[in-house]
C-alpha cells in the first residue's frame, strides 16, 4: 500500500470513516467518508464545531485509532499497514497529549527524540537545539510538574518536534491557553510552516483559522463540506468573514440532512402503507 | 538479529527506562516497592523490642502486695523470704481476718492473699504441713503479676523444704523422686526454625511482591490515562507491543525488587526478630533463612513477580483513573494471597498436584528451600507451569489491548464486563 500516492502530497485521505459503538446511542458515525489532501509546506486547517469529527480524523491520521473504512497515507505510508512509519513521520500535539510530570524538560525531549528514532548520535545536539530555540534553558532540568503552563506548552511543542518530523498535527492546540500563550503558539506554528513543515491544524476558533491557514476544510457531521483557500471560500459564498462562510456551509448541510431525513421518513411511511 | 528486532529492543529499553525513572521519583511507589520490603523487618524488630521492654518495664515496676493469713510458725521463712527479696518486689501487709483481706484484693488494695489452711488428711501426717489458698484478681495486671511471682517463690520454697525434711529423715532426693523425665526432640533448633519460617516466609513473600506490583501496575495504565500522557505515548513510533512490553517489565521489575529486598531483609533480620520471642524455650531455635536456599528463592521470587505483574496488568488495562485501578486490581491482589494461605499447613507438601497451581506452587518451593529439601523434578514442573501461565496471561493482555476502546481508555467496564460483552457479541 505504501508509496501508492504521489510523494508531493505528504498527507492524503480517501473515504476515511470511523464508526464508534456507544451503549446509549448505538453506532455513531463520527467521521463519514472524508477525502482530503495536504500540500507540502502548507498549514491545512480543519474548521468545525465541537463534535464535528476533527479530532477523530486527526487521531486516525496519527494512528491512535484505526479507520473503520477508507485509507490515509502520511508521507506515502498507509495508516492501516505501516502505523509505526506514519508515527515516525509526524508530530502530534493536542490539549490531551500531556507531558510526563516526573521527568525534566531535558529528559522529556531526549526520550521523545530517541523513541521516535532520531539518529542516536545526534540526539544530544537535537535536544540542545530545541532547548535553545524554545527558550527552555532556564528550566531544562526542572521537573515538568513544577513548570508553569506557558513553560509546559513550550516543552510540549519542542516534544512534538523532537524527532524533526516533516508533518505536524495540531489538534485544537490553543484550548485552555491564555491569550498570550495562544498567540505565542500560533506564532510558533507559523514559523514552523515557514521552515517547510506541513501542518494540519484543527480549530473551532474562526480567527485562528483565518490568520493561520493556507487552506481551510470545513467539517461538519463527520463530513468535509468544502475545502479551499480563504479567498476561494469568500468567492464561492460571497461572504467576507470566515464565520459567515462557516454558517453558510453548515446551514446548507443541515438543510440537506433535514431534506434527506424527511425523504427517508416519507419513503418508510409509503412502504408501511404499501404493506 | 534482524534490524527490526534490534529496533524493537532499543524501543523497549528506551520505554522501560523512562517508566522506571519516572516511577522512582514517585513517593508511593518507592515506599511500597523499595522501602517497605527493605525496612519492614528492622522496623518490626524495633517495635517488638520496644513493646517487650515496655511491658517488662511495667511489670518490673510493680511491687506485689501480699497478705499472709494463718501461716504456720514452722513456715514463717516463706514470709521472711518475700519480705527480704533482693529486688524488693514484695511488700507484706497484715490483715486480721480473711474477709478483710479478700475485700482488699477486690478493691485493689492488696494483690494476693495467701491463706494457710489444714492439709488434706492424707498429707497431715507430715509435721507442719499445710494447704495454701491463694486469692487474687486475674482481671488486674498487678494482681496477676503478684500471683505469678508468688507461685515461683512458692515452688522454690517447697522444693527446699521437702529436701530438708527428706534429708532429716535420712532420705536422699533420688529415692523419693520416683521417675525422671528426659526429653529429646530429634529436630534440631535449626530444623524447627526452618519449619516455622517455612510457614511464614512464603506468605510474606507473596504479599510483598503483590504490594510491589500494585502501584506500578496502576501507574503504568490508569496513571497514564489520568495524567493524559497515554495519548502522547500512543503517538510515538514504537510498536504497541514495545509500549506494553516495557510497562510489563517495569511492573515486574518493581515487584521482583520488592520480593528480593524482602528476601534479603528477612535473611538478615528474621533470626534476630523471632529469637527473643522464643526466649523461654530451651531447644535453641534458629530462625535464620539458610543461605543455600537464597538462589532458588530469588529465582522463584522473580517468577512470582512476572506472574503477578502480568495478572495486575490484565486487570489494570481497563482502568481510566487511579480509583478504578485500585478497585480493579484489589480482587486479584486478594486472589494472590489465597494460595499461600491454602498451603500454609505443615501437612501440605510440594506434590505434582500442587505444582500445577500457580502461586501456591512457588510458595511451596519457598518452603522446601527453607527446609533444605530440593525435589528438583517437582521444582522443574513448577517453573514450567509458572512460565506457561505467565505467557498465557501476557497473551490475554495483548489480546485485550488489541481492542481499540480498551487501548484508548474509552471502554467503560472491567475485565469481567469485557469478557461478557465479547462472548455475548460472539454468540449474537
Amino acid at each position: 500500500m505504501s508509496h501508492s500516492e504521489p510523494n508531493d502530497l505528504p498527507v492524503r485521505v480517501e473515504g476515511l470513516s470511523k464508526v464508534f459503538y456507544d451503549e446509549g446511542r448505538g453506532e455513531v458515525r463520527a467521521v463519514d467518508g472524508i477525502d482530503l489532501a495536504c500540500r507540502r509546506g502548507e498549514i491545512f486547517g480543519l474548521l468545525g464545531a465541537n463534535g464535528a469529527g476533527k479530532t477523530t480524523t486527526l487521531r486516525m491520521l496519527s494512528t491512535i485509532i484505526s479507520p473503520t473504512e477508507g485509507e490515509a497515507w502520511v508521507e506515502g505510508h498507509s495508516v492501516s499497514d505501516e502505523p509505526e512509519a506514519v508515527r515516525r513521520s509526524l508530530g502530534f500535539y493536542s490539549a490531551t497529549t500531556a507531558l510526563y510530570p516526573r521527568m525534566t524538560a531535558r529528559e522529556t525531549l531526549d526520550f521523545f527524540a530517541r523513541i521516535n528514532r532520531y539518529p542516536v548520535d545526534s540526539v544530544h545536539a537535537r535536544v540542545d537545539q530545541l532547548i535553545e530555540r524554545f527558550g527552555i534553558a532556564a528550566f531544562k532540568d526542572a521537573r515538568v510538574d513544577k513548570l508553569s503552563s506557558g513553560m509546559k506548552q513550550r516543552v510540549s511543542i519542542a516534544r512534538t518536534l523532537a524527532h524533526d518530523p516533516p508533518i505536524l498535527i495540531f489538534d485544537e492546540p490553543t484550548v485552555g491557553l491564555d491569550v498570550l500563550n495562544a498567540l505565542a503558539l500560533v506564532d510558533n506554528i507559523r514559523r514552523l510552516r515557514d521552515e517547510g513543515k506541513t501542518i494540519l491544524f484543527s480549530t473551532h476558533i474562526m480567527s485562528e483559522a483565518e490568520k493561520l491557514c493556507d487552506r481551510i476544510a470545513i467539517i461538519h457531521g463527520g463530513r468535509i463540506l468544502t475545502c479551499d483557500t480563504l479567498d476561494g471560500l469568500r468567492e464561492a459564498t460571497g461572504e467576507h468573514y470566515l464565520e459567515q462562510i462557516f454558517v453558510h456551509y453548515v446551514k446548507d448541510a443541515e438543510a440537506a440532512v433535514r431534506e434527506a431525513l424527511e425523504a427517508r421518513d416519507e419513503q418508510e411511511l409509503a412502504d408501511m402503507e404499501g404493506k | 538479529m534482524s534490524s527490526s528486532w534490534q529496533t524493537s529492543l532499543r524501543d523497549l529499553r528506551t520505554l522501560y527506562w523512562r517508566e522506571l525513572r519516572s516511577a522512582l521519583r514517585e513517593r508511593t511507589i518507592v515506599i511500597n516497592s523499595v522501602l517497605l520490603p527493605l525496612l519492614l523487618y528492622p522496623v518490626l524488630l524495633w517495635l517488638i523490642f520496644t513493646a517487650m521492654s515496655f511491658v517488662r518495664g511495667q511489670e518490673e515496676r510493680f511491687v506485689s502486695r501480699i497478705a499472709f493469713l494463718d501461716l504456720p510458725a514452722a513456715h514463717q521463712e516463706l514470709r521472711e523470704r518475700l519480705a527480704n527479696d533482693e529486688d524488693e518486689r514484695f511488700e507484706i501487709l497484715e490483715f486480721s481476718t480473711l474477709e478483710e483481706a479478700v475485700a482488699a484484693v477486690r478493691s485493689g488494695d492488696v494483690d494476693l492473699v495467701a491463706h494457710a489452711t489444714k492439709p488434706p488428711p492424707e498429707a497431715a501426717a507430715l509435721d507442719g504441713n499445710f494447704a495454701l489458698e491463694l486469692v487474687y484478681d486475674e482481671s488486674k495486671d498487678r494482681s496477676e503479676t503478684a500471683h505469678r511471682r508468688f507461685e515461683r517463690e512458692l515452688v522454690d520454697y517447697r522444693r527446699d523444704w521437702v529436701d530438708r525434711e527428706a534429708s532429716a529423715r535420712g532420705i536422699d532426693g533420688a529415692q523419693w523422686d520416683l521417675f525422671a523425665i528426659e526429653r529429646e526432640n530429634v529436630a534440631s533448633g535449626k530444623d524447627m526454625g526452618a519449619f516455622m519460617l517455612g510457614l511464614m516466609v512464603p506468605l510474606l513473600m507473596v504479599i510483598m511482591i503483590a504490594v510491589g506490583c500494585f502501584y506500578p501496575a496502576i501507574d503504568a495504565t490508569a496513571g497514564e490515562r489520568e495524567r493524559s500522557t497515554w495519548e502522547t505515548l500512543m503517538t510515538v513510533s514504537a510498536s504497541r507491543s514495545a509500549v506494553v512490553g516495557a510497562k510489563y517489565l517495569y511492573v515486574a521489575t518493581l515487584g521482583a525488587t520488592a520480593g528480593l529486598l524482602n528476601l534479603g531483609a528477612m535473611a538478615v533480620s528474621m533470626g534476630t526478630i523471632l529469637q527473643p520471642l522464643m526466649s523461654g524455650r530451651e531447644d535453641g531455635l534458629s530462625f535464620q533463612v539458610p543461605m543455600e536456599a537464597l538462589p532458588l528463592m530469588a529465582i522463584s521470587a522473580l517468577l512470582l513477580a512476572l506472574f503477578i505483574a502480568a495478572g495486575m496488568m490484565l486487570f489494570a488495562a481497563f482502568a481510566r483513573n487511579f480509583k478504578e485501578g485500585q478497585s480493579m486490581i484489589s480482587p486479584f491482589y486478594l486472589l494472590c494471597i489465597l494460595p499461600p494461605l491454602l498451603v500454609n499447613s505443615p501437612d501440605v507438601e510440594l506434590t505434582l498436584g500442587w505444582a500445577l497451581v500457580p502461586i501456591a506452587n512457588v510458595a511451596l518451593v519457598f518452603r522446601s528451600a527453607i527446609g533444605g529439601v530440593y525435589p528438583w523434578d517437582l521444582i522443574g514442573v513448577v517453573f514450567v507451569v509458572e512460565l506457561a501461565t505467565i505467557l498465557a496471561l501476557l497473551w490475554v493482555v495483548r489480546w485485550v489491548l488489541s481492542f481499540e476502546d480498551v487501548q484508548t481508555g474509552n471502554y467503560g467496564g472491567d475485565l469481567t464486563k469485557f469478557l461478557k460483552d465479547f462472548f455475548r457479541k460472539k454468540e449474537a
